[in-house]
């Protein structure tokens, strides 16, 4: 046990670290701990050329301040990104200082009956696949650790908006996967790691072509040319926005979208390569089915979410199933048709708006999208949902007297909130909004026998059905075809109610 | 849904009697809780144990991870080490078990071969004669440890291009050798290079490579 002391390479600032002769290893690096446990320092494994200091050298500080200097930096720094702060060197070995996770991280308890992973980091591997959630398993997570379906959207929220930011920087992470998020579905949260390996194309080349499971099909197909062959391709933003679905899909649905039963090749590396590569095909594809996974022949852990049958995409809701079709059908061998970040976080977030509580206490998932029928149950356990229910479809202001569907619905439950970015269209739902802006302007609730809304902060509010003013403090009924303005400033929405389940 | 068949040939001869089959026990529980800690490997990972001393024995067939119960490795006091007879029963069980991919079925991955002595075969002969067979089964890796001196390392040269000699049985190097066992079982879903070739990871410091 050491503790040793190293220097930056660009500033005058030292760092210790403990060097116990077993330090966690990573397949680049080895990662020890500060004596206060408030960083790490990841020394790699292999020598770095000058290239690659120069690297890390403007990751830590040039694009870290470029970040920190955003608006809603802390956002990013704390929440988002694990981001390297500084380069050191010792004996002639470069290494990274990062600040330590968040102990929300690490499993409080893990497995369900044994201790074994108790304190482990929760890489996000072990909430991608359905074994682990399988009550059946041998090993499986404890109950408490799993979360409900609702906080794998804020999984994929936080994800997709860190990836979103480092597109917009110019630069691709090149190496998403399951193991560079660490995932919390207990406080919802999600966090990118490993961000030392961010690809510029043209200036910072490559280094790895990614993790398998996420590489996408153009890497695959190409792997075999030589890195300066013109054809080949290399992780890029492009490929990101393959590798981000990849892990949205698996999130959401527990199985890989691409990993189904066809056979190309009766070698099973090569197999592995066509039917990620050259060849892949969505297992879901509506018309060609030749990929489903066939059931008898998945793990016995994983037939439950494994039957697409049962639970198909769709059960994600329209709005990511439209991006999903573009990611996985049109854009899987077409990557400038894969959808950009952006798009993958506004579906995200439009979908929570169309979220049920299951009725079921018991329900694993507790939450579902709802089925767009008119007499909705939870996909997941088939619980009928009970009693009416509203449905909020939101219209702007094309020109005047003429309003048009923003393609924006919101289902109401007891004690929903209403938000400013379904009032007015101008506010857009994303991280940049101010702690005001955050704040509900009002809530649903089911009163009397009644569903009603209660005004809380809309300043001009008028009930349009019955051509009266909705003023703070009131609240309006939701009836079949009523149409409500929720603002008369420009931008500002109607919404239509529908009820559905009568 | 693809496995990883992983079969570890372990000598349990009487070469192997005392510190060395504690030690050998002590790292084979690790390498298990290691795996079991690892969300890729229970994914994939199937295990197999064969022991040979004057016998070989299949102490566990092939089992899921998350299913395998670990047994205490016993050896005898003496005895020959039979390796050659481990390989034939290694083949007859490769065959039977690891799934060939057809038109309708995807098939195994590679699977990989441990072999952990810490002598050269009493059996040469059964062992020259099965080296090819092995062979031709198409493993992923083999690898050969040959803990302490061993009089006939060449033989185990023939087996796999990996020999990785261990300078002796003691329960450190035992453990490191399994840690890099693990993480050679664990390689497959990481971050890939650029590059062409698939590599194991380097060995750990303390022991030498046999090429």
């Amino acid at each position: 046990m050491a503790t040793i002391t190293v220097q930056s390479i660009i500033n005058a600032n030292t760092y210790q670290y403990i060097d116990n002769g077993e330090p966690k290893s990573g397949t680049a690096k080895n990662v020890y701990f500060s004596p206060d446990r408030k960083y790490v320092v990841a020394m790699f494994k292999d020598k770095q050329d000058f290239q690659q200091k120069e690297r890390l050298k403007k990751i830590t500080s040039d694009h870290l301040n470029r970040i920190k200097n955003a608006q809603g930096g802390d956002y990013y720094i704390e929440e988002l990104y694990r981001w390297p702060t500084d380069v050191i060197e010792l004996n002639g070995n470069i290494g990274v200082v990062v600040p330590i996770y968040k102990p929300a991280y690490f499993f409080k308890k893990g497995y369900a009956n044994q201790d074994l992973i108790m304190g482990e980091e929760k890489n996000g591997k072990w909430f991608a696949g359905s074994k682990f959630r399988n009550k059946q398993f041998p090993l499986n997570l404890d109950q408490s650790e799993l979360g409900n379906w609702l906080s794998y959207f804020q999984i994929c929220i936080n994800i997709t908006r860190g990836v979103k930011k480092l597109h917009q920087m110019g630069l691709a992470h090149s190496d998403l996967s399951y193991n560079n998020v660490l995932i919390d579905p207990v406080s919802k949260s999600a966090v990118i790691i490993d961000l030392d390996g961010l690809v510029v194309p043209g200036i910072w080349p490559a280094e790895v072509i990614g993790t398998p499971d996420f590489i996408a099909p153009e890497v695959l197909a190409t792997k075999h040319l030589n890195k300066t062959d013109p054809l080949r391709k290399l992780p890029s933003r492009l490929t990101d926005l393959h590798s981000l679905p990849c892990l949205v899909y698996m999130f959401l649905l527990y199985r890989h979208p691409l990993k189904g039963g066809k056979v190309h090749d009766l070698d099973t590396e090569k197999d592995d390569l066509l039917s990620m590569g050259a060849k892949a095909l969505f297992i879901e594809h509506p018309t060609d089915k030749s990929n489903r996974p066939k059931l008898n022949q998945l793990s016995k852990w994983d037939t439950h979410w494994g039957d697409v049958n049962k639970l198909p995409y769709t059960i994600t809701g329209p709005y990511l199933k439209e991006l999903f079709d573009q990611a996985f059908i049109k854009g899987l061998h077409n990557p400038n048709e894969r959808p950009p970040a952006e798009m993958w976080e506004q579906a995200l977030l439009k979908t929570t708006d169309l979220m049920q509580p299951c009725l079921n206490p018991a329900c694993d998932q507790k939450w579902y999208v709802f089925d767009n029928t008119n007499t909705p149950k939870c996909p997941f356990c088939g619980t009928k949902h009970q009693g009416t229910l509203p449905v909020l479809d939101l219209y702007y202001q094309f020109k005047p007297s003429v309003w048009k569907p923003e393609n924006h619905r919101l289902m109401v439950y007891n004690n929903q909130y209403l938000f400013q970015w379904h009032v007015n269209r101008h506010i857009t739902r994303s991280e940049r909004l101010s702690t005001a802006e955050k704040k509900p302007v009002g809530y649903f609730t089911f009163h009397n026998n009644k569903w009603v809304f209660v005004n809380q902060t809309l300043k001009t509010m008028v009930d349009k059905t019955q051509n009266a003013d909705v003023p703070i403090g009131s609240m309006v009924e939701l009836t079949h075809g009523k149409q409500l303005l929720l603002s008369k400033e420009e931008g500002g929405r109607v919404v239509v109610v529908t009820m559905a389940n009568q | 849904m693809r496995r990883l068949p992983v079969y570890l040939l372990l000598d349990t001869s009487g070469g192997m009697f005392g510190e060395p089959i504690q030690a050998l026990n002590n790292a084979l529980s690790s390498l298990i809780n290691a795996l079991r800690s690892d969300p890729m490997a229970l994914d994939t990972v199937w295990i197999s144990i064969i022991t040979f001393d004057r016998a070989a024995k299949e102490v566990i067939p092939l089992t899921e991870l998350a299913s395998f119960q670990l047994p205490e490795i016993a050896c005898l006091q003496t005895g020959p080490r039979h390796t050659g007879q481990a390989l034939e029963l290694l083949i007859n069980k490769v065959t039977k078990e690891v799934r060939k991919g057809s038109g309708t079925q995807k098939g195994d991955w590679k699977p990989l071969l441990f072999l952990f002595t810490k002598g050269a075969p009493a059996d040469k002969l059964d062992f020259t004669k099965a080296v090819p067979l092995v062979k031709a089964l198409q493993f992923g890796t083999i690898v050969s440890c040959a803990a302490g001196y061993i009089k006939d390392e060449e033989l185990l040269k023939l087996l796999s291009d990996n020999v990785v000699h261990l300078d002796n049985a003691d329960s450190h190097t035992i453990k490191q050798f399994f840690k890099w066992v693990s993480e050679t079982i664990e390689h497959g879903n990481k971050s890939q290079g650029t590059g062409e070739t698939v590599t194991l990871p380097p060995p750990p410091a303390e022991i030498t490579v046999v090429t």
